[in-house]
């Protein structure tokens, strides 16, 4: 990092940009995270509005895994990690009494970054979050979500005929977008995706941002990337996060024509340190 | 050749020439100390594979014959007055009857020659005593085989029944290393010319308990004692073992308290298995007043040697499984048992179970422990409860290992076998179970 | 757009986006081609009113011209577009400027039109070599957009060689117009009026052969200008 970008990054305190939007699905305002006596998250204030694909982007170790996996509490498993600042799903508060981390989790849905069916069949993958929830009364339901739940992830077309095949069976591609599918059965409210691509080939990819895109009319999404082309691609507003500090807010256009503050630029243009 | 690409590379760069010479200098060396170490890995597995059909063939060798059994074709004429009973007689008349006496008429008529009491004497032990139990439970049977003339085949005595398997020619009695008389053996060969003496498969092997004849003992009582006490082992160590790997695996919080008993687990595993002996004497037969050389008290003390073993093997195995798959779980949902029960456990069984049949293995091979809680028994009867004293397999090898007659050699391999069988079966059933979870991929 | 596939990306919404460009473009140059139609009209019929209209409807195509390179920006931004699709981006934004500055040229069409209305009511003089020039140009524009639109290399090769008509017309009216000027000075203003129309018409041509060359560019991805027509015809036209 040059010597004025440094500067730039220590006198940073406010992020650049409108961090709220008006349909605000869920809202996080100064929220700080801590790994024991680490800090990871500094005073963060973000939305991820109704019907729109965030990304959060920002070089390794900059906290934007982090901050999406404090959004459905999958951070509870470390003990020495801890959250403070307001964080809502629909004004709820997250860390709240009312809202169980369990109930969270299926309002707020998660795809992870290597792909991770369970060592079950395609149906029982996609079946397995309706069945521990009770969300269907009887098998004809239950196939009603699952079939459509694999429409959505475009992945039906692909399998039909092999449902009772293992869903490890798939391809890297396939097997993301059986575990979209997966999600998508619970009907979440929210879906958080962690890098999802990184382990794919670039059609792949395309196939499962072009899935993004259509989901992005029925969620809210937050992805976390390493690729700055595919935040691009997908998102309509852009987080850069930068060592625990959310630099840069905007919506993507903006961010990757015309960044504001003078890390994201360095960022985006490849000039980081 | 070398000549032309080094002038060729010095044009071009002066480190590059350097480079490629060294590491062409050290890529003969290189590959030679792979052709070694692959030379060494054959030899290893050679020598171990050497080792081993050494062990077998001497074992089955040694214990083959103990399969067969040398019978005796009497026809015993079962008057009342040599049985010394009344003409329709009770059962307890009939047990009390003098069956010893039957048959020794029946040899005396078969050998008229033998007239003095030494000779007698020698003439009877031609035929197990295990005899007159075989006439005892026909006629027992059949009282009106009373007064008739019974043709039956009964076992013969081990040292004849050795020789006759080996296929020793009676004839030529110098040539036979015995504790039989000469005259023993042309008796023998006598039987054997009238085409009385066969030889058959060891029923009675599988069937009877231990005996002080040869050719009366069998491995029943052992096998089932090994049975039984495995079973108690498997059905206390197992569930406790995996509950204890998977509270300590996923739920345990790391602290002082779960350090501690990790190490004491871990320091489990290495402790002489003969103090957990002593530790069933003085706490369950003492303190609880369990029985005495019971496969129970067998089974617990082999839990307590088995589980550590098992909670090492279960906790490695669910360290093993992806943390990506609980995520994904958790991620959905799914609480943290039902992460574990649904997703975790199945794909750690595989593990857990190769973990467990190690244990088992460990626990079907152990002799010290059962010392101390006095498994270590001469065991006639076939136990039928896991309360009934009995012993097991490495005991009985122990025990036929120590006795001194011919026939108890082969008996000794011949249980080695039946041991090495039965933890080939027990690895069958666990290669059979976890290929099941594995379908589950 | 059917030769370079361009609507058969897995991302429908970059399908959109190239789609919505390449209409804006064609809207763009229908706007243009009007613009030269409606000032040649104007010059040859010394209509002042519609001169005037030409000469103050150039803001919409300067609108069209940054709105388009702003969603070329984005794309470029936001999608990395390689092969084709970076030729389709460069060579859009090079048609646009090309399209504006004609524009542009119809506008001066316009301005002088009126000037010379101003002067007199009358129809120019020299209306026969003027509309024979106008025609000329007219059809090249209209014809590379039509290329462009089809992505004809054919047809682009071919309008890029009618510019020597054009220029040839043009040579000849100039000629025209000098020597009139030597014989009857007091007519100057006037005469240079027209010069300045016969010049701006001119350039529409030259700006047409650019648009041709770009299709070349974008269908085949070899760039032909300042290369010799016999070159390109023996690498192009062969096939």
């Amino acid at each position: 990092m040059s010597k004025t970008a440094q500067e730039a990054f220590d006198n940073l305190t406010h992020t650049v940009g409108q961090t709220q939007v008006e349909n605000a699905k869920m809202r996080t305002e100064n929220v700080n995270v801590f790994y024991g006596e680490k800090q990871a998250i500094y005073d963060v204030n973000l939305d991820i509005g109704n019907n729109e694909v965030i990304a959060m982007i920002g070089p390794s170790g900059c906290g934007k895994s982090t901050f999406l996996r404090c959004l459905n509490r999958m951070n509870d498993t470390i003990p020495s990690c801890k959250v403070t600042g307001s964080m809502t799903l629909d004004g709820e508060d997250l860390y709240g009494a009312d809202l169980d981390p369990v109930l969270l989790r299926a309002r707020v849905g998660m795809v992870f970054q290597k792909p991770n069916p369970f060592a079950k069949s395609i149906y029982d993958n996609v079946a397995y979050g309706p069945r521990i929830h009770g969300l269907s009364a009887n098998r004809a339901e239950l196939d009603d979500i699952v079939v459509d739940s694999l429409k959505k992830a475009g992945l039906f077309d692909e399998v039909k005929d092999r449902l009772d095949a293992p869903g490890t069976s798939l391809s890297g591609g396939q097997q993301q977008r059986l575990c979209i599918a997966r999600s998508i059965a619970v009907s979440p409210e929210v879906i958080l995706m962690d890098e999802p691509c990184s382990a794919l080939d670039p059609i792949a990819t395309a196939r499962i941002e072009e899935l993004i895109d259509e989901l992005r009319n029925n969620y809210a999404i937050a992805i976390v990337t390493h690729s700055m082309q595919q935040a691009a691609r997908v998102s309509q507003r852009t987080a850069y996060f930068h060592l625990g500090k959310l630099v840069e807010v905007a919506d993507t256009n903006t961010v990757f024509t015309n960044p504001q503050h003078e890390l994201t630029e360095n960022y985006i243009t490849g000039r980081f340190g | 050749m070398s000549n032309v690409t080094q002038s060729k590379a010095d044009v071009e760069s002066k480190e590059r020439p350097e480079t490629t010479s060294l590491v062409r200098r050290s890529l003969k060396k290189r590959y030679a100390a792979e052709k070694r170490f692959r030379a060494y890995g054959i030899f290893a597995i050679a020598a171990s594979l050497g080792f081993l059909v050494i062990l077998l063939t001497s074992i089955i060798s040694k214990g083959w014959p103990a399969f067969t059994q040398t019978f005796v074709k009497l026809d015993v004429e079962l008057s009342v007055d040599t049985l010394g009973v009344s003409e329709s007689p009770t059962l307890n008349e009939l047990r009390g009857a003098n069956y010893g006496g039957a048959i020794k008429k029946t040899m005396r008529d078969l050998f008229p020659d033998a007239s003095s009491r030494r000779d007698k004497k020698a003439l009877y032990a031609l035929i197990s005593t295990g005899a007159e139990y075989e006439l005892f439970d026909r006629v027992s049977e059949n009282p009106e085989l009373l007064g008739t003339t019974l043709s039956l085949w009964v076992p013969a005595d081990d040292e004849l029944g050795a020789i006759v398997k080996d296929g020793e020619d009676l004839s030529n009695p110098d040539s036979i290393v015995t504790r039989m008389s000469d005259q023993q053996i042309a008796w023998g060969k006598q039987l054997q010319d009238n085409g009385q003496l066969d030889v058959r498969f060891n029923t009675t092997f599988f069937e009877n308990g231990d005996s002080r004849e040869p050719e009366l003992a069998g491995i029943r009582a052992a096998l089932m004692g090994s049975a039984f006490t495995l079973l108690i082992t498997f059905c206390l160590s197992f569930p406790i073992a995996v509950a204890a790997a998977i509270y300590l695996e996923e739920f345990a919080p790391q602290n002082r308290w779960t350090d501690i008993v990790e190490v004491n687990i871990n320091n489990l595993a290495a402790v002489p298995s003969i103090v957990f002996g002593l530790l069933g004497l003085a706490v369950f037969i003492n303190f609880f007043h369990l029985p005495r050389s019971a496969p129970l008290v067998g089974g617990i003390v082999l839990s307590l040697m088995t589980l550590p073993t098992i909670i090492i093997s279960s906790r490695a195995a669910l360290k093993a499984v992806p943390p990506s798959i609980r995520e994904a779980a958790r991620g959905l949902g799914a609480s943290d048992l039902q992460v574990v029960t649904h997703h975790v456990l199945p794909l750690a069984m595989p593990g857990i179970l190769t973990g467990t049949i190690i244990g088992l293995a460990q626990a079907l091979g152990e002799t010290a422990p059962l010392l101390m809680i006095g498994m270590v028994a001469f065991i006639v009867d076939i136990p039928q409860t896991v309360t009934d004293a009995a012993t097991v397999l490495p005991v009985q090898v122990y025990l036929w290992a120590d006795s001194p007659e011919r026939a108890f050699v082969e008996k000794t391999s011949a249980a080695i076998m039946v041991l090495l069988a039965f933890l080939v079966v027990m690895n069958a059933v666990a290669v059979l179970l976890r290929k099941r979870f594995e379908r589950r991929w | 757009m059917d030769k370079l596939h361009l609507d058969q990306h897995i991302s429908h919404q970059f399908n959109k986006e190239l789609e919505d460009i390449r209409n804006k473009v064609l809207k763009m140059g229908g706007l243009v081609e009007q613009q030269v139609t409606d000032g040649l009209t104007a010059l040859l019929e010394a209509d002042a009113d519609l001169a005037d209209v030409v000469a103050h409807k150039d803001f919409e195509i300067n609108q069209l011209e940054v709105e388009i390179d702003e969603e070329c920006t984005h794309v470029l931004a936001r999608r990395q577009p390689a092969a084709s699709d970076l030729r389709l981006m460069v060579t859009v934004i090079k048609v646009i400027t090309d399209l504006e500055r004609i524009g542009d040229e119809a506008e001066k069409l316009g301005r002088f039109t009126r000037d010379l209305t101003a002067l007199s009511s009358e129809l120019p003089s020299y209306r026969k070599e003027l509309r024979h020039l106008g025609e000329l140009v007219k059809s090249m524009l209209h014809d590379s957009l039509d290329a462009f639109a089809r992505m004809d290399v054919d047809a682009a090769l071919r309008i890029a060689q009618r510019d020597e008509d054009v220029n040839r017309e043009y040579e000849t009216l100039e000629r025209l117009l000098a020597t009139h000027l030597v014989e009857d000075p007091r007519q100057v203003s006037k005469l240079f009026k027209i010069t300045w129309c016969a010049r701006a018409l001119e350039r529409v041509g030259d700006h047409s052969v650019n648009i041709c060359e770009y299709v070349v560019y974008l269908v085949k991805g070899k760039d032909i200008r300042h290369t010799s027509f016999d070159q390109i015809k023996s690498e192009f036209m062969n096939q």
